[in-house]
């Protein structure tokens, strides 16, 4: 079963993504705290991240930064949560290695629809 | 707390969340659809709406229908599925199952087991669905979805939802409406305007509308969007509206014009511009009149040159000569269109924007039928 981690500080959405993912038979992990993430992502090896942008201590970016920078986890493909309206951030975001964009309010139906389009092969 | 307790939390919760999530949903979804109807025309709002409803609410069958005003009756704009394209719902009462949503400003869902009227009226479409289209002022008309394809049939919350979709559809529907009505009346004026002027001369009759005809095809060819189209349209009816300071001895003359009574047609871009000159929103046509009349090769009566010179106005230029030439004058005969669009190439790169003159020749020689002319072969 795919497994695909979700890090992001809002409860709501963190339960909203689990809930979603999960009603399609996907093994979820959530996370609120984004530092030490790249840690549980080295135990678990998740087959996706999904990733807030915008979160204290440590940003959604600098996490993927830091995955995309390791040989070993450089090839978890990284969906990226953003505000918006903050569309230049997409450009940054490429360059860092995200692979996909999801602009908040995201529909929760489209969001599976393409993790499962990504993971769904496995 | 023991343990059923929390398992109760726990099962609330979940529901909780389920349920802010279809919220979460819809409001993506209302969000994400105003934005994409933002300045469509109607034709284009329903494709797209057709297309959301029938994903959203898992429904094969999906149909616009809209009201003809005058007939007082429904027609079937867009649909998909189970539903005949050429579906005409007359005229009818608070019962009719099609009329009562819009009469009524309600969503309403029905499912197979309904009374025997509405079932016939509903025959081959299982349960339905159907909303009316409204804007603030305008009945627009209603969307229907029916055949479900997991679940038989439609629940209080789709009711909700498809309500909230086709009320927003019907505002963006409604402001197509009014502004193709508005752009319609525009162009109403524009054209009994020059028909006004036109009438002070025999000689240039139906001279603007021949023009406004070449440009369209010349702007479709060169791949211009439907609101340029539409803006080179005004360009052309307009474009020789400063002509009604021209003296009509002058237009009317015939015989050949002096060169002082050359140089007051000469004016006419010039004072069209001045004339139209308060339109503030329509600087780009202001400036395609005062052009309209430049050289490609500079050496016009601005001095604009080759790309300076305005798109519209550099196939104005071409249009209005080939008009001009082709037409009769009190002081010559016509040209064939063969001769005038010899004389359109003999001017490419001087007189015309060469890209202009090659689209517009071609166009004119398959639509006269004139073959191109052979190369001399050589000695």
């Amino acid at each position: 079963m795919p497994k695909v981690m979700v890090i992001d500080d809002e409860p709501f959405i963190l339960m909203m993504i689990e809930d979603k993912l999960k009603s399609a038979g996907l093994e979820v992990l959530t996370r609120r705290e984004s530092r030490g993430a790249v840690e549980q992502i080295r135990q678990e090896r998740p087959d996706l991240i999904i990733l807030d942008w915008m979160m204290p201590e440590v940003s959604g970016l600098d996490i993927c930064k830091e995955l995309k920078s390791d040989p070993d986890l450089a090839g978890i493909p990284v969906f990226m949560l953003t505000a918006k309206g903050q569309e230049d951030d997409e450009k940054i975001g490429i360059r860092c290695g995200v692979d996909r964009y999801i602009t908040k309010p995201f529909s929760p139906r489209s969001l599976l629809e393409i993790v499962l389009e990504q993971v769904g092969e496995k | 707390m023991n343990r059923s307790e929390r398992n109760r939390l726990r099962e609330d919760l979940q529901r909780t969340v389920r349920e802010l999530s279809d919220t979460y949903e819809e409001l993506t979804l209302l969000y994400q659809l105003s934005e994409d109807l933002a300045g469509l025309g109607v034709d284009e709002i329903c494709e797209k709406l057709l297309k959301e409803v029938q994903i959203l609410f898992d429904a094969e069958t999906v149909a616009i229908l809209l009201l003809n005003e005058k007939e007082r009756h429904l027609y079937t704009k867009a649909s998909t599925g189970n539903w005949n394209p050429d579906r005409i719902i007359p005229r009818g009462n608070r019962k009719s199952i099609f009329w009562r949503p819009l009469l009524k400003k309600k969503a309403i869902t029905l499912c197979v087991t309904s009374s025997e009227k509405e079932h016939n009226e509903l025959a081959g479409l299982g349960s339905v669905l159907i909303a009316p289209l409204t804007g603030k002022k305008k009945e627009i008309g209603l969307i229907l979805a029916a055949n479900r394809r997991k679940r038989d049939e439609f629940f209080a919350g789709d009711v909700k939802l498809l309500r909230s979709l086709a009320f927003q559809a019907g505002l963006f529907m409604e402001n197509a409406i009014l502004s193709r009505e508005v752009q319609s009346f525009l162009i109403g004026i524009i054209r009994s305007f020059v028909r006004a002027l036109e009438a002070s001369s025999e000689w240039t009759a139906g001279h603007t509308e021949r023009v406004t005809g070449y440009a369209v095809a010349v702007g479709r060819l060169l791949g211009f969007s439907p609101a340029q189209i539409e803006r080179l349209r005004i360009c052309s009816l307009l474009h020789d509206i400063g002509k009604i300071a021209t003296p009509d001895e002058i237009l009317n003359k015939g015989e050949r014009l002096s060169e002082e009574e050359w140089e007051k047609i000469r004016q006419h871009p010039v004072i069209g511009a001045e004339i139209l000159s308060e339109l503030r929103g329509f600087i780009d046509v202001v400036d395609c009149i005062r052009y309209h009349h430049e050289r490609y090769d500079g050496k016009g009566l601005h001095g604009l040159k080759g790309d300076d010179i305005p798109l519209k106005a550099r196939i104005l230029a071409v249009c209005d000569a080939f008009d001009a030439m082709t037409s009769d004058r009190p002081y010559r005969r016509r040209l064939s269109a063969e001769e005038a669009i010899e004389e359109i190439e003999k001017e490419s790169g001087r007189q015309f924007d060469p890209e202009i003159a090659e689209v517009f020749s071609g166009w004119i020689r398959s639509a006269y039928g004139i073959e191109p002319p052979q190369p001399e072969p050589d000695a």
